[in-house]
C-alpha cells in the first residue's frame, strides 16, 4: 500500500469544556471514498474544520500528502490541496456560476497580479485555461448552460452540485463533502450518488463524506467511521457499521436515560 | 490540466497581439488626458465656461477617490471610512515636495510649468523639470499613503468585521490633528528655506492655518491622466482572476479561505492599491488652482463625500463610481444656493438608497455590460426594478 494522502491520528479539540473532537484519526488514499456518520453534533463538522485548518487542533496530527497541516492557515491547506463543501452552502451568491468555478481555479494560478494589471501574455494564457477548465467542470456537472446565472439563483440541488464543482476546481487531493444530498429529493441523491462515483473515479480524488442519508451512505461509501460525543465509536465497512451495537445504540439510545443523561447533557450536542 | 484542454473558440493571442491589447488602453489614457487638456479645456474656456473646466478638473479627482475607495468598500466588502485620510497624506507628501523642492531647485515655485501642466495650455515646453518634479512628488504622495495604508489594513484588516471602520476613522482623526497641531506655518523667504536641513523642512506644512502658495500643477492633463489610469487599473484587476479573489473575499469570507484565497493578505492589498490611488488624488487636489491645503478639510465629511459616490454608483461597479463622482462634483455646485441643506440631501439619499436599492444604482456591474442594458431595459417595461 502507498503512503495515504490524508493521514490524521490522534486529533482533539476543545471548546471551553466541551471536548468535542477526541482522538478522531482517519487515512485515506486517492481513490478512497470513506463516510463519516454520526448524530446531530456528534462533532462531525468540527472535524472538517480541524482538517480543513479553521480549527486548530489542540492536540494530534494532521498530514496531507506527507506535510503536516495541523494549524496552518485555510488557504494554504487548500492549496496543498484539501477542497470542501459546506453543510449550509457557501457559494459567491452575486457572481456567475462561471465565475464561482473559476475563483476556485485562482489558488493554482502562478502570474502575479501586476502581471494582470498590465496584461502580460502569461496571464492571457492563464485566464484562458481557467476559462476553459471551468466550463469543462461545469460540463460535467450539468451546469454548462447556467454558467452565466447569478451562483444565488439556482435551485438547490444545483447549488450543492455546484458547490462539488467549485471545489473540485482547486485541483483537491482530498475532497470533504458535507452533507451533500441534505435537501434533496430521491431523484436528485440518485444522481448525486453516481456523480460522487465519477469524481472518485476520473479525478482520483480521495472522498470524505459526511451524510445523515444511511441509504446512500452504505452504498457508496467503502469504510465508515461513526462519531459520538467527539469520541470515535466505530470504524469499518458498511456490513460491519450496521451490525455494530454502539453504533444502533448511539442512533437509537439504550432506553436507559438515567446516568447516560447526566454524563451526556444534552447541551454538549449543540 | 494543461494548455491541452484549452477549448478551440478560446484563443490564446499571439505575442504582438497580446502586447497591443495590453498596451493600447495606456496610450488611449494618455490620448485622452491630452485632449482634455488641449481641446476640450481651451473650449470651455473660449466658450466663457471657465468654471466647467474647473469642474472638469475637480471631477478627475473625485473620480480617482471613488474608484480607488471601491476597491476596498466595493471588490472586497470592506468598509474603509477615512479615505481622505490618506488623500490628506498624498498632498502634504507632495506639496511638501513640490513647494520646498521647487525653491530649493528653481529658486521659486510655479515658474517650471510645462504646456500640459498649466491651465491656459501655455507653458514654456511640452514637459519640463517642473513637470518632473510634480510627478514624482504625485508618486511620492502615493507611496507614503499606501505605506500608511499598508500598515492601517495589516492589523485590522487581519480581523473579521467592522474593526476597519474603526480604524480607518480614528486614523484619519490622527491625521488631522497631526498635521494641524505639529506642523507650523510655511516658510516664505528663499533664503530661509535655502538654510533649513531638509530634514526639518516637513515641520512647515502650514499647520491649522492650511498650507498656502503651492504651486498650481495640476491640469486638465494630470487629473484626467491619473483618473484614466486608476480606472483602466481598477478595471483590469476586477476583471482577472485578482478580481474574483477580491470579490469572493465580499460574498463569502470563510468559503473564499476555503477555495485558497488568503484573504488577508488579499485584503491588506486591495486597501494598499487603494490608498496609493487616493494619494495621488491628495497630491492632484493639492495642486489645484483656488485649492488651499487644509487638513481641517480633508477629515470624516470629505470621506464621507466619497464613500456617497461609492454607495450612490454601487458597490463594486467602477463605471458607477465615476458617474456618481461626476454627478456629486457637479450637482453641489448647482445647489449652491442651498448649500447648507447639502449634508441632508447626502444622508436622506444614502437612507433612500438603503431602503429602495442597497446595492447603489449599479451594483457589482459595469455600464458596459449587457447584463446591465437588460437590467435596465426591464425596469424600463415594469416600471420597477
Amino acid at each position: 500500500m502507498s503512503d495515504p494522502v490524508l493521514h490524521a491520528s490522534g486529533v482533539c479539540k476543545s471548546f471551553g469544556g466541551l471536548k468535542a473532537v477526541q482522538g478522531f484519526g482517519v487515512s485515506l488514499q486517492g481513490g478512497d471514498l470513506k463516510g463519516l456518520i454520526g448524530p446531530n453534533g456528534a462533532g462531525k463538522t468540527t472535524v472538517f474544520n480541524l482538517l480543513t485548518g479553521v480549527y486548530t487542533p489542540d492536540e494530534g496530527k494532521i498530514t496531507l500528502a506527507g506535510r503536516s497541516i495541523a494549524g496552518i492557515r485555510p488557504s494554504r491547506i487548500a492549496a496543498q490541496g484539501m477542497a470542501r463543501t459546506f453543510q449550509n452552502i457557501r457559494l459567491f451568491g452575486e457572481l456567475s456560476v462561471l465565475d464561482n468555478v473559476k475563483l476556485a481555479r485562482h489558488v493554482r494560478v502562478k502570474h502575479g497580479m501586476w502581471a494582470s494589471v498590465l496584461r502580460t501574455p502569461a496571464s492571457y494564457a492563464e485566464e484562458a485555461e481557467i476559462d476553459a477548465k471551468a466550463r469543462e467542470l461545469l460540463a460535467l456537472f450539468d451546469l454548462a448552460d447556467r454558467a452565466e446565472e447569478q451562483g444565488k439563483n439556482l435551485p438547490y440541488g444545483d447549488q450543492r452540485r455546484l458547490e462539488i464543482a467549485r471545489a473540485l476546481a482547486t485541483n483537491p487531493k482530498v475532497l470533504l463533502l458535507d452533507e451533500p444530498a441534505a435537501g434533496m429529493n430521491p431523484q436528485e441523491k440518485k444522481e448525486l450518488r453516481d456523480l460522487i462515483r465519477r469524481v472518485r473515479d476520473e479525478f482520483k480524488t480521495a472522498i470524505l463524506l459526511i451524510e445523515h442519508d444511511m441509504g446512500l451512505v452504505m452504498e457508496i461509501c467503502e469504510r465508515i467511521t461513526v462519531l459520538d460525543y467527539g469520541k470515535t465509536i466505530a470504524e469499518g465497512t458498511p456490513q460491519e457499521i450496521q451490525a455494530n451495537p454502539k453504533v444502533i445504540e448511539a442512533y437509537l439510545g439504550t432506553g436507559d436515560t438515567g446516568e447516560e443523561g447526566d454524563q451526556k447533557p444534552e447541551a454538549a450536542r449543540a | 490540466m494543461s494548455g491541452a484542454n484549452l477549448q478551440p473558440g478560446l484563443h490564446r493571442p499571439s505575442t504582438p497581439a497580446a502586447i497591443v491589447r495590453a498596451w493600447a488602453p495606456v496610450l488611449g489614457c494618455l490620448v485622452l488626458a491630452i485632449v482634455m487638456q488641449l481641446v476640450v479645456g481651451p473650449l470651455l474656456v473660449r466658450m466663457g465656461q471657465d468654471f466647467a473646466a474647473k469642474l472638469l478638473l475637480d471631477i478627475g479627482t473625485n473620480a480617482i477617490l471613488a474608484v480607488s475607495l471601491t476597491m476596498v468598500n466595493g471588490f472586497t466588502g470592506q468598509f474603509s471610512i477615512g479615505h481622505a485620510a490618506f488623500m490628506a497624506v498624498g498632498g502634504y507628501v507632495a506639496a511638501g515636495i513640490t513647494y520646498y523642492g521647487s525653491y530649493r531647485l528653481f529658486g521659486s515655485p510655479d515658474l517650471a510649468a510645462g504646456m500640459l501642466s498649466t491651465s491656459t495650455g501655455a507653458g514654456s515646453g511640452l514637459f519640463t523639470k517642473g513637470d518632473g518634479l510634480f510627478l514624482g512628488s504625485i508618486f511620492a504622495g502615493g507611496l507614503v499613503a499606501a505605506g500608511c495604508g499598508y500598515l492601517v489594513g495589516l492589523p485590522s484588516l487581519r480581523l473579521k468585521g467592522d474593526y476597519l471602520a474603526i480604524v480607518t476613522l480614528g486614523f484619519g482623526e490622527i491625521v488631522r490633528v497631526l498635521i494641524q497641531t505639529q506642523t507650523t506655518d510655511t516658510l516664505y523667504d528663499p533664503d530661509t528655506i535655502a538654510q533649513t536641513p531638509a530634514w526639518e523642512l516637513p515641520k512647515y506644512l502650514g499647520g491649522a492655518l492650511g498650507f498656502s502658495g503651492l504651486p498650481s500643477y495640476t491640469s486638465l492633463f494630470w487629473a484626467w491622466l491619473f483618473a484614466a489610469l486608476t480606472i483602466l487599473v481598477a478595471y483590469r484587476i476586477k476583471a482577472s482572476t485578482y478580481g474574483r479573489a477580491f470579490l469572493s473575499i465580499r460574498e463569502d469570507e470563510i468559503a473564499s479561505e476555503a477555495m485558497g484565497v488568503d484573504t488577508t493578505r488579499y485584503k491588506v492589498r486591495a486597501f494598499t492599491i487603494s490608498a496609493f490611488f487616493a494619494g495621488c488624488a491628495g497630491a492632484l487636489f493639492a495642486h489645484t488652482v483656488g485649492v488651499q491645503l487644509n487638513a481641517g478639510e480633508l477629515g470624516f465629511a470629505k470621506s464621507f463625500d466619497i464613500i456617497i459616490m461609492v454607495v450612490l454608483g454601487g458597490m463594486g461597479s467602477i463605471s458607477g463610481a465615476f458617474f456618481a463622482a461626476i454627478i456629486l462634483t457637479i450637482l453641489p455646485e448647482l445647489l449652491r444656493n442651498v448649500a447648507e441643506y447639502r449634508m441632508v440631501a447626502y444622508a436622506t439619499a444614502l437612507i433612500l438608497m438603503m431602503l429602495v436599492r442597497p446595492e447603489g444604482l449599479l451594483g457589482v456591474r459595469e455600464i458596459w455590460e449587457k447584463r446591465t442594458w437588460r437590467a435596465i431595459a426591464r425596469i424600463g417595461r415594469r416600471g420597477t426594478p
